[in-house]
């Protein structure tokens, strides 16, 4: 596969213009509260359900985000145009609240302690925040703002068509990679949350649910074709954006040839629902793995809690098969499973952590926040409120030592 | 820099077992071990102390005088003990400087690290490993000294390895000066090369399996669960996630659990197919049935629940602690614990 990625970065644009001319038709939504923040703003985003960075595919827009928003055309190839160092914003409040997320606040500080926290308090932000119609259930209004995020976003992106971009990136990836004679292969094998409405990454617009251990072109990745629709702890999940940004990804594109052979990228379900399905996915993971001649892995999590018995499970199957490993996961005061197999470990912070009190002068997604609190007097809030803080894909630097 | 010393009622020179009884007492300035340390450098501005039995079976009122005692003082650091491999010493070490801590005063002890002070700091005050000994009072108090003498001038202290004192089991945040996705690769690529290293290691309890049954006709059997079941409504306001408490409802002549009068408030799973059937996170229909068959002599009256989501572990091994005491005294020999 061969993607152009065309970098177009935000302050080239007039954002505000297209902004302006951003239009939502959906009868599940009643109204979208639309504003732009900068990086250094003293503002908190509320109720942050993703980030989207805006792409368009410019031959063929209806294309974009396959099977979530666009046309199924595979993504990963062609051109694509990104607008670089901006993120569409979906903020939702649930209307009546069917699942206990009163503890899964999800925030964005522009400025203060927490936007170390957090990729999206460095980029420019169009915010989105929906409000559902009249007696819309929350998995009909939650599949509204999903769409409408990834329609604004390519929308956005349109924005760059016809114009020059300021770099264009070339990638190319053919699953097995290659590399010299006598580098080790290296296989990613990614989890992807699927454990119910409102708990769902997509995949060309569908969920992971009875989906076993597959390779997906990691260009693909970059490239829309993982959507964000998990609400969990937003420390630990991973947003639409951190797959169109992977450092994982990127990092293991980069090395590709010299350091080792990226032998490919493997998509698992996270949040098997039964041990047998658990165990099956791990065992499937590694059958992999190994038919793609990795010599170690790296296993990621999303999200946490029993996702973090997929991420242990996956490492045993792959040691016992004589594949080396490394997990990625975050720590939750301490971790949440462990097998001895897992000799080596990369903690990405501690998610309990508190980041201390900031009082920003603005908020936007929501006054209040899900456990009553006023968000600009919210006092410390820790460390897994923030998206993406312990991003388990290793987008941050963060990591939790002993004390 | 105002430092207060805790002892026991020997080491502040009042006596061995026969004055264990004794209530707190204070005594200004330095006794004992705290003379070590103000040689040290450490000035203890006050000693206050109690009986190691006294302690014990008057907890409440010991830690209410010694607490009131700090609460007069404001010192900018607890030293306590060295209490070395004392059970009950180093207990009360262990309790007044978690209590100290919390109050925001530094606390340092010193005691052996199999002592049940450790635990029962909770994480909360730093603990200067010794031998069991008294003849580890040398080596000791400079570490003590040192620590408590940082922590008085408001310093931050490194890492347990840096700093020498015991892994308090709490993660503190630092940047890496790399992100994750990076570090993951380059922990592979060593590994491949045969220098496995981890940026954490497992802390786990290992619990050995128990014998079996004696005789399971006769045994009583408890039904435990942490799948957040709870009566309909949830009366009791059990918590879906970081419960800090555990419940008990009682089942005696009820033979099942049934849809619409039991179901589960726990936030870290899709509850809706079991709700239909209670009986899944309780399993009493099974354990009626054993009963009748005769496979277990009978089933206690009560099941206990509690949510096992984010609840962190030391709050479930209170949990289990507390819980496993009143089956004991129950006379219960078997629990079927179902986890989610």
């Amino acid at each position: 596969m061969r993607l152009e990625l065309a970098s177009y970065p935000v302050g080239t644009l007039d954002l505000e213009n297209a902004v302006a001319r951003l239009e939502f038709r959906d009868p599940r939504i009643a109204s979208v509260d639309v504003a732009v923040v900068e990086p250094g703003e003293s503002v908190r985003l509320t109720h942050v359900l993703d980030a989207v960075e805006p792409h368009v595919k410019p031959d063929d827009p209806a294309s974009t985000f396959p099977g979530a928003l666009g046309t199924l055309h595979p993504a990963g190839s062609g051109r694509t145009n990104r607008i670089a160092g901006a993120a569409v914003i979906a903020c939702a409040d649930f209307p009546a609240e069917e699942r206990p997320l009163h503890e899964q606040e999800s925030l964005i500080d522009m400025a203060g302690p927490g936007a170390a926290y957090s990729r999206l308090s460095a980029t420019t932000n169009v915010v989105l925040t929906f409000q559902p119609a009249d007696g819309v259930g929350n998995e009909d209004f939650e599949a509204a703002v999903r769409e409408t995020k990834l329609r604004a976003a390519r929308d956005l992106a349109s924005l760059t068509i016809g114009k020059e971009p300021e770099a264009v990136e070339e990638l190319d990836y053919t699953l097995g990679g290659t590399g010299r004679e006598g580098v080790p292969a290296v296989a990613l094998l990614l989890q992807l949350s699927s454990l119910g409405p409102l708990y769902e990454i997509y995949l060309y617009g569908t969920t992971l649910d009875g989906f076993q251990p597959a390779p997906v072109n990691p260009l693909e990745l970059l490239d829309g074709a993982l959507t964000g629709g998990e609400y969990h702890w937003a420390g630990l999940r991973n947003s639409t954006y951190s797959f169109q940004n992977s450092a994982l990804v990127r990092e293991l594109l980069a090395g590709n040839g010299e350091r080792f052979r990226f032998a490919g990228l493997v998509a698992c379900r996270g949040y098997n629902q039964s041990a047998k399905d658990k165990e099956r996915a791990a065992m499937l993971a590694a059958k992999v793995a190994g038919e793609l001649g990795a010599d170690g892995v790296i296993v990621t999590t999303d999200a946490g809690g029993n996702s973090h018995t997929d991420t242990m499970l996956t490492v045993r199957a792959c040691e016992r098969a004589g594949i080396r490993t490394v997990a990625m996961v975050a720590e939750m005061g301490g971790l949440t499973d462990h097998v001895p197999e897992a000799d080596a470990i990369v903690s990405v912070g501690n998610a309990e952590e508190l980041v201390p009190e900031w009082r920003p002068e603005r908020v936007l997604g929501g006054d209040v926040l899900l456990d009553g609190r006023r968000a600009a007097e919210a006092g410390p809030v820790p460390v897994r409120n923030y998206l993406g803080a312990v991003c388990q894909m290793g987008d941050m630097d963060l990591r939790a030592v002993a004390a | 820099m105002k430092v207060v010393h805790y002892l026991n009622q020997f080491f502040a020179g009042k006596g061995a077992e026969e004055l264990a009884g004794l209530p707190p007492f204070r005594i200004e300035g330095a006794v004992g071990p705290g003379k070590g340390l103000e040689q040290l450098g450490l000035p203890i501005a006050l000693t206050i102390a109690c009986g190691d039995d006294y302690f014990g079976e008057h907890e409440d009122l010991a830690l209410a005088e010694l607490l009131r005692w700090l609460d007069e003082e404001r010192p900018d650091a607890l030293v306590c003990g060295p209490s070395f491999g004392s059970g009950r010493y180093g207990y009360a070490c262990g309790i007044l400087a978690r209590e100290a801590t919390n109050r925001g005063i530094p606390a340092v002890c010193g005691m052996d690290p199999e002592s049940p002070g450790v635990i029962a700091t909770e994480g909360a005050a730093y603990i200067v490993p010794t031998s069991t000994n008294v003849a580890g009072m040398r080596d000791a108090l400079p570490s003590i000294a040192s620590l408590a003498a940082r922590l008085a001038a408001g310093e931050e202290l490194a890492g347990p390895e840096e700093e020498g004192y015991l892994p308090r089991g709490l993660r503190r945040n630092e940047r890496a000066g790399a992100v994750g996705a990076a570090r993951a690769i380059d922990l592979l690529l060593a590994k491949l090369g045969g220098d496995t290293r981890t940026e954490v290691a497992a802390r786990f309890d290992h619990v050995p399996p128990p014998p079996p049954l004696r005789a399971a006709g006769e045994a009583t059997l408890a039904l435990v669960t942490e799948a957040g079941c709870v009566p309909q409504g949830n009366p009791d306001g059990l918590p879906t996630i970081r419960a800090a408490a555990w419940l008990r409802y009682p089942i005696a002549g009820e033979h099942l659990l049934r849809e619409g009068e039991y179901e589960s408030v726990h936030g870290g799973f899709d509850v809706t197919a079991a709700n239909r059937d209670p009986n899944r996170f309780v399993p009493l229909d099974a354990a009626r049935l054993l009963e009748e068959e005769g496979r277990i002599g009978r089933l206690h009256d009560v099941f206990y629940t509690t949510t096992g989501n984010g609840t962190p572990v030391a709050v479930s091994t209170k949990f289990g602690q507390e819980i496993a005491e009143e089956l004991r005294d129950a006379g219960v020999e078997a629990v079927i614990l179902s986890g989610t």
